[in-house]
């Protein structure tokens, strides 16, 4: 019965956005309320969704044409189910919160509004049942982005993080679109006989045709659907832009670019999983990209000073993380898609946690430098205990939700490389877990704990701020333990649906087969994440808590190369914005005005130059004087009269 | 009754007169008056054809070109008298405002 | 449904037009009146119109000068109709923003009527001497438009505009007269029927090949000079800056059109019978001008000359769809051909009210309009997003259809395409948006407001046609998908073969 009203996830959100856009300045809270109504809403109807298909493991499928040869559609299975539970769920956290956040705004209105346009457009992502439809939402997701962050946009910093948020993401959505363009034209070339109702990039059409697809023409997909993914989910080398988006309001942060947009990456890799499983090396592409940006950005975010900075690294790390769980599925078949959807799912709630905590800590504070804070706790209770849930969950402490789903990535991670698909993905994951639970701590005790480093405001949150902090700590940290097995089934199995058979596509896709094989990892790789996890929490507090015992120059100094190549973040803003994007591609576009002024238009310029000078020259005979036309009439009529009787005389002329 | 070469021969040779007098001259009056030499040759060949043709059209053909002289000449000379107070003089060749 | 439609559509402006010269002081209201009626018989055409044929509808043909064969004949079909609509819907949102136009009203509306009398005639005629005279006509209100409204260079832009165009179809015309001059019907008359000329071109024994090659280059020149494509470019940018908001509209939504439906009306039919190495000529073009478009606008600083390179640049498409002949890409470019058309209003209405309330159009010198023109900044947003393509707007539904009808026949382009477009057309939208847009407002700005309400209306109008054709294109991509079918169906053996 709620199946039928599926289309009601997305519709009343934007109902929401059309409402609030236009009658928002009336209302009070700008009709904030609205947005928060319609999101859950949604959630109610995914979980009643959720109640009708998960004990029969059904999914719902409903499309209709678009134009041409494409169509739009409505696709829940166990992958779309999570997300869509997670997407609504989370968004009415942060919508609730944001009530009180944005509070006193005079762009009130306009934040609900667009923050309404973003959850349809992200539960309209989710639900998409072919990748156009994907890309459409993807898109506007991104538009979203765009206009969230640059939501105070009198701020220069604000409106410029905007601008490169979209181009930066643009890159990828152009290999992305790339991507989808090259899969049609295989599918077309196919010559498919479809169903009634069926279309070429329906994900089911996708799903059986791979086998029919050029290997090679494969892998050349997967990459460029992973550019996409790269560029949302904020993968090296794309990540750039994601620290930046922190100029936008911290529950922007929090549910674009912590908990629902950033993951959509992920989303579509998990979405196109059988592809990149059949295409010959594209999960290791995955694998490797994805476990070097957990590492990378990790690094990161040890020496940030700026708490929406670290809480930005840490989200680019995980994200790398769940990159990295799906390209270990060259092991481990779909269940991979299980465990990686998992920490996505888990990382939404603990990431939203601890960005909405960081913006409660702001909001009283004034600041984001973490420097002038220190000893928030005394004031602060819930949001600093709230905080500490996810932190502790985020460093991966034991039986909390972070600690299943990204000690489980670990491991598998670590079954990649003991079956010869290689270490590194490995290597990379257990040294980003330790840096992980290092920069979480150093940021908790720097905030909380310590004295006061400069006088700041000290009052707490109000409820309406808090009661979703507390609820999303909640789940953070029990969320884990009850629901991971069903999880990994349930969603491991999503593929089943769809009758995609692995053992054959990792035929295509040159990967062992060996699913009774699954190796026994030694007692140590199952508990090591836990020694590092705590391991990592203790070093945490012996440099930056109440019982510091060593200091951080011990370790480091001003001078030290190393942190100032981290605190420049890798020279990435040199390199991209100063010499790519304005020096050869504004100079390109210099170059190409030059040769357009010069040489086409002054090609233009010059034929008409030269039949003016022509003409100039040639109207010199125009004299103007009568007398000389008329001499030249009689002359030319004597020569005329002359030759005619030549010729009347028989003269050959 | 004269031959009518004579009237052709004396048509052609006041036609020349005009002619010249048109290509040399550069004083308004004159060229005015060369015009009139013109076209009064046109009319003796018309009446003196029309007259050997026993065939009055050629006669109603001077008349009118007598009138469309008339006409020409008073436009003409207005012409003339307003350069003269403009320029202070009627040799064509100082009135080249419009010239290039 | 009213008889002799096309003739009244075409009459109704032509008489409003002069009664608002004639009629100094209520010429506007003429104009909304002379450009509603051709609107509302082109919705009612829009109704009434078979879509599932591709064969000519609502024709007209009466004997005009029957000695040299010419005859007025009208029609249209699934190439004609969305651009007619275009024309109607176009023209009198352009009176509606144009409602505040004091100097010279009279004369300023009833330019922008002839224009869209002779977009209209353009878009309907089925004969050549009647195109031709149409596609003249066209020149005349643009001409004025420039050189009377025009900015400090006027006198230069309007005659460059002028002669440049002029010379264009000076050379079509020839090309006209020598499809005339060789074909005589099977009574032994000269025919200006273009269908019949048309097919005529498929008769090897009535035009050799050398001679029907110079025939199809005189025609493409004189529709790729329109479009305008790369390197024939240049007179748009000079036109565009110089030209008055309502001119640059109907310069950049309509005029460039009759550039693109000579390609499909005219080119592309021929194209079977010529040499496959225009198709790759068309192509390369095409491409050219999406990447060094996008790259000029990009170094623009003013905002108007940006839209304007914009234009070339999102023109490209329709090249590179129509010479990739397949049905998808071929529906795509005709579909780019209406969407520009509309999303290049929005453009090009937003410089203007930019121009007449900041007082400059040089973007480096704007800044933080939004904070003081609120409405107005989510038109342009709107404006630009469409023109980067972002989906859910119609742009991204002709470019998407383009790409990827064009993937399988023209890899190499299409890619180029992506990688050097795409990005770079979001680059410069974004750049002039923020510029213009965003950071803290200028203080030499702080008592703007809001346009006038007609500007906001016209502006929002388009905005959700913007919209609603990006979500659902299927209203009128149907009858492209038709009219497509017929002009890539003589590829499809040649396709196979591996030739393009």
């Amino acid at each position: 019965m709620y199946q039928d009203y599926a289309y009601l996830i997305v519709g009343l959100p934007i109902l929401a956005f059309v409402l609030t856009i236009f009658l928002g300045w009336h209302l009070p809270k700008g009709g904030g309320f609205i947005t928060v109504l319609a999101t859950f809403a949604g959630f109610i109807l995914s979980f009643g969704i959720f109640k009708e298909i998960y004990p029969n493991d059904e999914i719902v499928h409903q499309s209709m044409h678009w134009f041409a040869s494409f169509n739009a559609g409505i696709l829940i299975d166990p992958l779309a189910i999570v997300m869509l539970l997670m997407v609504t769920f989370v968004c009415t956290m942060i919508h609730t919160y944001a009530l009180g956040y944005m509070e006193g705004d005079p762009g009130m209105a306009r934040y609900f509004a667009e923050a309404g346009l973003f959850t349809a457009a992200m539960l309209g992502l989710v639900f998409s049942d072919n990748l156009l439809q994907l890309f459409i939402f993807w898109e506007l997701v991104g538009l979203c982005s765009y206009l969230l962050i640059g939501f105070w946009y009198r701020k220069p910093s604000a409106a410029s993080a905007a601008k490169k948020a979209f181009l930066v993401t643009r890159v990828g959505d152009v290999m992305f679109l790339a991507g989808i363009i090259l899969l049609y034209t295989n599918m077309v070339k196919l010559n498919l006989v479809l169903p009634e109702g069926a279309y070429l990039l329906q994900f089911q059409t996708i799903y059986d045709s791979l086998t029919l697809i050029p290997p090679d023409q494969l892998t050349w997909i997967a990459v460029l659907l992973f550019g996409g993914a790269v560029g949302k989910s904020g993968q090296f080398p794309l990540h750039v832009w994601l620290p930046d988006a922190m100029e936008g309001p911290t529950t922007v942060s929090a549910m674009i670019h912590a908990a629902t947009m950033v993951t959509a990456g992920v989303y579509l890799v998990a979405r196109m999983f059988p592809l990149f499983y059949a295409a010959p090396n594209g999960l290791m592409i995955v694998a490797y990209v994805g476990a070097f940006t957990a590492l990378f950005a990790a690094t990161m975010g040890l020496v940030m000073f700026d708490i929406k900075r670290v809480l930005a690294y840490s989200t680019v790390s995980q994200l790398g993380y769940m990159m990295a769980g799906l390209g270990v599925g060259a092991a481990m078949g779909a269940f991979s898609v299980g465990v990686s959807m998992f920490h996505l799912i888990g990382h939404s709630f603990f990431k939203a946690l601890l960005f909405l905590c960081a913006g409660s800590v702001i909001h009283a504070v004034g600041t984001n430098d973490m420097r002038e804070m220190g000893g928030v706790l005394k004031h602060m209770k819930w949001t600093g205990l709230t905080m500490l849930a996810g932190s502790l969950t985020l460093a991966g402490f034991p039986l909390t939700t972070g600690f299943f789903s990204k000690d489980e990535i670990i491991v598998t991670a670590y079954e990649h490389g003991a079956m010869g698909f290689g270490w590194l993905p490995y290597v990379f994951a257990i040294v980003a877990a330790l840096l992980t639970a290092i920069y979480t701590f150093r940021l908790w005790f720097l905030t909380f704990d310590g004295e006061a480093r400069s006088d700041y405001h000290k009052h707490e949150s109000p409820w309406i701020m808090l009661g979703p902090l507390v609820i999303l700590a909640l789940f953070a940290l029990f969320m884990g333990m009850p629901t991971q097995e069903n999880f990994y089934h349930y969603v491991g199995n999503n593929f089943e649906h769809y009758g995609v058979d692995f053992d054959e596509l990792a035929v295509i896709g040159g990967h062992h087969v060996e699913h009774a094989a699954h190796v026994h990892e030694p007692f140590i790789i199952k508990i090591l994440p836990i020694i590092i996890g705590v391991g990592g929490i203790i070093i945490a507090a012996l440099f930056y808590s109440r019982w510091k015992r060593f200091d951080p120059g011990m370790v480091t100094s001003e001078g030290d190369p190393l942190r100032k190549i981290l605190l420049k973040r890798y020279y990435q803003n040199e390199i991209y914005t100063l010499w790519f994007a304005e020096k050869v591609v504004y100079g390109i576009a210099l170059v190409s005005n030059m040769i357009d002024l010069k040489i086409i238009d002054g090609t233009v310029n010059k034929i008409s130059a030269i039949s003016v000078g022509f003409g100039g020259s040639l109207r010199k005979i125009q004299t103007g004087v009568i007398q000389n036309y008329l001499t030249a009439v009689v002359l030319g009529l004597a020569v005329l009269l002359i030759l005619i009787q030549l010729a009347s005389m028989g003269v050959a002329i | 009754m004269v031959p009518l070469v004579l009237y052709v021969l004396l048509a052609s040779a006041m036609f020349t007169i005009g002619l010249y007098g048109l290509l040399t001259q550069r004083n308004g009056i004159k060229l005015m008056m060369c015009v009139e030499i013109l076209l009064n040759s046109a009319n003796i060949n018309l009446v003196a054809f029309s007259a050997y043709l026993p065939n009055a059209n050629g006669q109603v053909f001077a008349l009118f070109s007598i009138a469309l002289a008339a006409a020409e000449a008073g436009v003409g000379f207005a012409i003339l008298i307003v350069l003269y107070r403009l320029y202070g003089t009627i040799d064509l060749d100082n009135i080249n405002a419009l010239r290039w | 449904m009213i008889d002799n439609a096309i003739s009244l559509m075409i009459a109704i402006p032509l008489i409003a037009a002069v009664v608002a010269f004639l009629n100094g002081k209520a010429a506007k209201y003429v104009a909304l009146i002379g450009s509603l009626v051709p609107l509302a018989i082109s919705l009612q055409m829009f109704q009434e119109f078979d879509k599932t044929s591709n064969a000519m509808q609502f024709v007209e043909s009466y004997d005009w000068v029957p000695a040299i064969g010419v005859k007025y004949t009208v029609g249209v079909d699934g190439i004609g109709l969305p651009l007619i609509l275009l024309s109607t819907i176009v023209s009198i949102l352009v009176v509606v923003y144009s409602w505040g136009e004091e100097k010279r009203s009279n004369q300023f509306f009833a330019l922008l009527l002839l224009n869209e009398v002779g977009v209209l005639g353009v878009f309907t005629a089925l004969d050549f001497f009647l195109f031709y005279i149409f596609w003249e006509i066209v020149l005349i209100p643009m001409f004025f438009l420039i050189g009377i409204w025009g900015g400090p260079r006027k006198d230069y832009a309007a005659i460059k505009f002028f002669i440049y165009t002029h010379v264009a179809s000076l050379i079509m015309l020839l090309s006209i007269f020598a499809l005339y001059f060789s074909y005589r019907t099977p009574e032994g008359l000269r025919t200006f029927d273009m269908l019949t000329l048309l097919e005529a071109t498929g008769d090897s024994a009535i035009f050799s090949p050398m001679l029907l090659n110079v025939i199809f280059i005189g025609l493409l020149f004189g529709f790729l000079v329109k479009m305008p494509a790369v390197p024939f470019h240049t007179w748009l940018p000079d036109a565009h800056v110089e030209a008055p908001t309502a001119g640059s509209v109907l310069l950049a939504a309509l005029l460039l059109k009759m550039g693109g439906y000579g390609l499909f009306r005219i080119v592309m039919p021929m194209l079977p019978n010529v040499s496959t190495h225009y198709i790759t000529l068309m192509a390369i073009i095409g491409v050219v001008s999406i990447v060094y478009g996008g790259f000029l606008a990009l170094s623009q600083k003013d905002l108007k000359k940006m839209v304007a390179y914009s234009s070339v640049s999102h023109m490209g498409y329709v090249l590179l769809g129509a010479g990739a002949l397949s049905v998808l890409s071929v529906q795509g470019a005709m579909f780019q051909q209406f969407s520009h058309g509309l999303i290049t209003c929005v453009l090009f209405m937003s410089a203007g009210t930019i121009q007449h309330t900041a007082g400059t159009r040089i973007i480096s010198e704007l800044g933080g309009l939004a904070d003081r023109m609120p409405k107005f900044a989510v038109l342009m947003m709107a404006g630009f997003m469409a023109s980067l393509g972002l989906p859910g707007m119609c742009g991204f539904v002709a470019e998407l259809s383009v790409l990827a009808g064009s993937y399988e026949n023209l890899p190499i382009y299409v890619l180029i395409t992506i990688f050097g477009g795409i990005a770079v057309t979001a680059g410069y939208h974004l750049w002039a948006m923020q510029k213009v847009m965003f950071g803290p407002i200028l203080k030499k700005y702080l008592d703007l407001k809001d346009p006038h309400s007609y500007e906001i209306l016209s502006m929002s109008i388009l905005v959700l046609l913007i919209i609603y054709f990006g979500v659902q294109p299927a209203t009128i991509t149907d009858i492209m998908g038709v009219a497509a079918e017929p002009l890539v169906e003589p590829f499809i053996a040649v396709a196979a073969t591996g030739v393009i």
